[in-house]
């Protein structure tokens, strides 16, 4: 008999005689199904989250600062940066140029004077108070490790748009849970210029704009509590820089940038990048340290789950063995007819290997469909979340190698679930056709 | 070509060991010319089920010999009298042996593809035969479907997929009514003619017994030539020509 015709033969045998067939499959699609949803979610977890965080930056990101690195602190994550060195344009061309990296956002800071709106708590209206703006590429925020809690980014070109930080939320007495209420509310700014009054006596003066504010973010990347689109910075610092820049009453920075933030090509290169930077001559940080051991425990994660999937499989197979030894009892006389009417002791063999393999593929087949759409549904739920945190969502691919690695997985295992029953069936003596009754 | 010849002496088989061992074959002898019809009678337990076993290939023998036209079977392994059965014996059973997950034609179509049929080959082996049983419009229905009479007919079809020159039938009409087993009779009488096979037939019904060209009776594990039938008993099913004929 052909291999051709054994499936044939276990084809009809399945449709037409479901019964325990199906709950031998069911027991088998379960499992192939719980191992793909886990290896599914496992190397989601383990690509994809690391990707897709690392794609938003703070990952696979490096924060540059205008500084010179400390030699005894460069291993470590969050290296205290040794004395200020200023970081210009040709810096930023230099450290654009080194190998592995994909992205250099600039950041830049200017120190304003701040009104909030409202008053205090004892009715007196509100002090202004100086604070770090800093602006960045509002368009390339994705990259930047800039979270978004509550509200929207301010429109990349606005020059009356801002987002403040949790920090800007204690300060004004909102908690966290109630960041939306800061949104719509305005904020007086003022840019800082020095006025010389007489030889040694310089007087600050402000150039007052009101800006709304449309967001509330977590921010790393620079020291203030307003997030700024990058333009007004930037006007505000032409505002400093043509007053005195001179006196040490007036902030005026040096360095054309207050930092960078490079993004090296893949995880992987963070640690060579930031090696590279070091020599270039400016203090670093990255999360490092943190990523690998992230990488490490989603790596046991991976490995305990797939376990739990391989194990449920092993499981089902043996479901497979029992119900296949069951089958040979059951059908002793039907073996006997088939060796009565010319079946060799291999065709047996083979008619019951197919048998079982046919129920494997087919309870491996509906199981990674099945295993598929839970991990979906479970990247739903986790998405939900995700958002729920202000979070980009993951993207669950269709992981064509674990569907096929489940299906062949669970064909495999059922043909050596099946090679017991098989061979039983094949030393079953012919005999047992004629004599029973 | 013609039915098989059958020469079987002195074949002895006894089943299980040492005190526990049940002798149920005992120096056995019988001769049968290719496309003889025989038709062999005996007690329930007399060992009947057990000497098809051995001329079909489903036992080997155990002493004695047993050549089926060229072939002893004394010398075949295990897969040579697989080959054997194949391609020289048709078995039909009281039980019928059809496997109730294929249909009538497919039933046939699996003896075909065990001999490594094509499937355009059995398609047409199928229905020809099936033609020959007259069931050839039950060809889609499974034996479940069938009465008795006609899963038996399917049975009989099956048994000639592969072209046997030996059939050997065990009660075959043990579970069917008196006119399917006419018909069914009718089926097997005919085969040695029509499908050039020797028949030997198994039955406990001796006036089916009567109208075989040899009859015997299954006693003490040998056979004796069974002359005792009556006209009366003969006549009641068919109308056999010599009903007092001695084989
Ligand atoms: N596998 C076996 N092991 C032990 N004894 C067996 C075996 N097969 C048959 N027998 C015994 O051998 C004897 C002959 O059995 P067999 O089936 O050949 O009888 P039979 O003439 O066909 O009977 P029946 O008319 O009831 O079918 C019986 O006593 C039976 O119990
Ligand atoms: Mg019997």
């Amino acid at each position: 008999m052909r291999w051709r015709d054994a499936i044939g033969l276990a084809a009809k045998g399945l449709r037409r005689r479901p019964g325990r067939a199906v709950l031998t499959i069911l027991a088998v699609a379960l499992a192939s199904a719980l191992l793909t949803a886990l290896l599914t979610i496992a190397g989601t977890a383990e690509t994809r989250v690391l990707n897709e965080l690392a794609k938003g930056g703070p990952l696979a990101g490096i924060k540059v600062a205008a500084a010179s690195p400390d030699p005894g602190q460069v291993d470590q994550d969050d290296a205290r940066p040794g004395p200020p060195k200023d970081l210009d344009q040709a810096a930023l061309d230099r450290i654009r140029a080194l190998a592995d990296v994909r992205e250099v956002v600039p950041i830049v800071a200017t120190r304003m004077l701040v009104v909030a709106p409202g008053t205090e708590k004892d009715g007196r209206p509100r002090q202004p108070y100086t604070d770090d703006v800093v602006g960045v590429d509002i368009t390339r925020a994705s990259m930047l490790p800039v979270t978004l809690v509550a509200g929207q980014l301010p429109e990349p070109t606005s020059l009356v748009e801002v987002a403040v930080t949790e920090g800007y939320l204690q300060r004004v007495g909102v908690n966290k849970p109630d960041a939306a209420t800061v949104l719509g509310t305005q904020l007086e700014l003022a840019s800082i210029q020095g006025l010389r009054v007489t030889d040694d006596h310089v007087v600050p003066r402000g150039q007052w704009a009101k800006v709304e504010i449309v967001g509330v973010v977590a921010q790393e990347a620079g020291a203030g509590q307003i997030l700024a689109p990058v333009e007004q910075v930037n006007r505000s610092l032409a505002w400093t820089k043509a007053g005195v820049t001179d006196d040490s009453s007036i902030p005026v920075p040096t360095s054309t940038y207050s930092g960078l933030f490079v993004v090296a090509e893949g995880i992987d290169n963070v640690g060579k990048v930031r090696q590279e930077i070091t020599a270039v001559g400016y203090a670093t940080s990255a999360p490092e340290n943190l990523l690998a051991s992230v990488q490490r425990y989603l790596k046991v994660v991976e490995i305990v789950l797939t376990s739990i999937g391989a194990i449920a499989l092993v499981v089902a197979a043996l479901g497979i063995s029992n119900a296949m030894l069951a089958a040979v009892r059951e059908r002793t006389r039907e073996i006997g007819v088939m060796k009565a009417i010319g079946g060799r002791d291999r065709d047996i063999r083979r008619i019951f290997l197919v048998e079982a393999g046919v129920l494997g593929f087919v309870g491996g087949v509906l199981g990674a469909i099945t295993g598929w759409l839970i991990a979906r549904a479970v990247g739903g739920v986790v998405n939900g979340y995700l958002n729920e945190q202000g979070l980009a969502s993951i993207q669950l691919a269709l992981p064509v190698p674990v569907l096929l690695v489940t299906v062949i997985g669970a064909t495999v295992l059922a043909l050596l679930a099946g090679t017991l029953p098989a061979m039983r069936a094949a030393r079953l003596p012919a005999r047992d056709a004629v004599g029973a009754v | 070509m013609s039915g098989a010849s059958i020469s079987v002496q002195g074949l002895a088989h006894r089943y299980g060991r040492a005190a526990a061992a049940l002798t149920v074959l005992d120096r056995l002898d019988i001769e049968v010319d290719g496309g003889g019809y025989v038709a062999i009678t005996g007690a329930s337990g007399a060992g009947k089920s057990t000497l098809l076993s051995v001329l079909g290939g489903l036992d080997a023998p155990q002493r004695g010999t047993v050549v089926i036209d060229e072939n002893d079977l004394h010398d075949l392994s295990r897969n040579g009298l697989a080959d054997y059965r194949r391609d020289t014996v048709g078995f039909v059973f009281q039980h019928f042996g059809l496997l109730d997950t294929l249909t009538a034609a497919e039933n046939i179509e699996l003896a075909c593809s065990l001999d490594g049929m094509r499937p355009r080959a059995r398609r047409s082996r199928a229905r020809e035969l099936l033609e020959a049983v007259g069931l050839l419009e039950r060809r889609d229905h499974r034996p479940t479907a069938l009465s008795g009479g006609e899963r038996q007919r399917v049975a009989i079809a099956r048994a000639l997929a592969n072209r046997p020159r030996l059939v050997l039938a065990d009660e075959p009409t043990g579970n069917l009514d008196d006119g399917s087993t006419e018909r069914v009779i009718e089926l097997l009488e005919s085969l040695p003619a029509d499908h050039a096979c020797t028949l030997v037939l198994v039955t406990h019904d001796r006036r089916l017994a009567a109208r075989a060209q040899q009859r015997y009776e299954l006693r003490g594990g040998r056979l004796h030539p069974s002359t005792k039938v009556t006209t009366e008993h003969a006549t009641a099913i068919g109308d056999p020509e010599e009903p007092d004929a001695v084989a």
